[in-house]
């Protein structure tokens, strides 16, 4: 078995994933940049995009973040978001009514995790 | 003495009383159980946050430093966070929290500096507002409670966050209810500006990091957050606390109704029996005149 590095993925309000997984792709301010086993020591800040989370060579989930933070040693990643959703199991009618009545922020992220949907 | 009819309508009244407040228990109950968890599943997020700032904080440089993390330099404005609930029924809750955060102000106008409030939760508000109405800044009702929002802290974070860049006042505390366990709420006070870093104990601040913008910047960006997240971790541990002391305010109701309509039972049996023994002596007494 190949190599891994265990990724967490919190939110306030909980845990969205833990797992351990070959690389993580996550959109790093300063552009995309993936996360294999061993990586050297990071902290950085991170953007509204795409966390991709690759095992067995494939893409196994794909998690929209509003941002946040990455903080990175060589065995594991943990990913700070204020917002995410898991695009995998999202559905755009309810998030579109949710949208609805969320304040504006809240509103701006669910409307780009429906377009990306 | 009181007759029979009264006793009957008081123990009536009482017993609806005891089904009333076995119920709030109940529904205390329940959803303490819910603000626990949420209160526990907002724990790993504060905490990682908690520990990456820290990292962050002892490689600022003191001088550069922004200043929510140092401070403006002064200390003459202060602003008190006070986080009380919306309802009452909840024992000591609100009253506690009314009474340190009295005492807070009033050390902290003998100190010679001005206070300023910012309210959460409509009790404490309501409480404080005759003495230091003029002070309050802003008061925020219906935004913890049964479900607490990390948009709302959000929002309470940003309305702090002007407040304090517009040079309104230089330090800011907040005043909430933890929760310890079921039965016991402790008051805390958390300073919010200049933040309040513990030092990281474990060896991982020795680790060397890449940054990624570089650390002020990233500094920046991250102090915010950690003062919503703050927020919102003291709404949730204070909404566990408030439905715990209703739990346990309730309770004590239940007990102490249940005691009541025991005295008052016995004393209605008494009245009764005096009732039927003095009709029986007059029945007596007129059998025997004649």
């Amino acid at each position: 078995m190949a190599e891994t590095i265990q990724l967490e993925l919190v939110t306030p309000a909980r845990i969205m994933a833990q797992k351990a997984v070959q690389m993580v792709v996550v959109p790093g301010v300063e552009g995309l940049f993936g996360v294999l086993p061993r990586h050297a020591p990071l902290l950085a800040g991170l953007e509204r995009g795409i966390v991709e989370v690759h095992e067995d060579g494939k893409i196994t989930d794909r998690i929209m973040i509003d941002g946040g933070l990455a903080d990175v040693s060589g065995e594991s990643i943990t990913i700070m978001a204020e917002r995410a959703i898991d695009l995998g199991t999202a559905d755009s009618a309810a998030l579109k009514e949710t949208a609805v009545a969320a304040n504006e922020a809240e509103a701006d992220f669910l409307n780009a995790v429906v377009a990306e949907l | 003495m009181a007759n029979l009819k009264d006793l009957k309508t008081r123990i009536n009244s009482v017993k609806s009383t005891q089904k009333i407040t076995a119920a709030m228990k109940m529904v205390a109950a329940a959803k303490l159980r819910r603000a626990q968890e949420a209160a526990e599943s907002g724990r790993p997020y504060a905490n990682r946050m908690r520990r990456v700032t820290a990292n962050l904080a002892a490689k600022a440089d003191v001088n550069s430093a922004p200043a929510l993390l140092v401070g403006n330099g002064k200390s003459a404005t202060h602003l008190l966070v006070v986080i009380s609930a919306d309802r009452g029924l909840c024992g000591g809750f609100n009253g506690s929290i009314t009474r340190q955060t009295r005492t807070e102000v009033t050390r902290l106008q003998d100190e010679g500096k001005t206070v300023k409030l910012l309210m959460v939760g409509r009790k404490s508000a309501d409480a404080l507002r005759r003495e230091y109405g003029k002070q309050f800044i802003d008061s925020f009702e219906g935004i913890q409670g049964t479900s607490v929002s990390f948009s709302d802290a959000a929002s309470l974070g940003d309305t702090i966050l002007t407040g304090f860049e517009a040079g309104d006042y230089d330090v800011c505390t907040m005043i909430y209810n933890k929760f310890v366990n079921a039965i016991t709420q402790e008051i805390t006070l958390t300073q919010l500006i200049p933040a309040e870093i513990n030092a990281v104990d474990d060896s991982d601040a020795n680790v060397n990091y890449e940054y990624e913008p570089e650390e002020d910047e990233l500094l920046d960006t991250l102090l915010p957050r950690i003062l919503s997240t703050q927020i919102y971790s003291a709404l949730l541990e204070s909404s566990a606390a408030e439905l715990a002391a209703r739990m346990t305010a309730m309770d004590n109701a239940t007990r102490n109704a249940g005691d009541l309509i025991d005295r008052l039972t016995l004393v209605y049996n008494r009245t009764r029996q005096a009732a039927i023994t003095s009709e029986l002596i007059e029945i007596i007494s007129g059998a025997e005149a004649v």
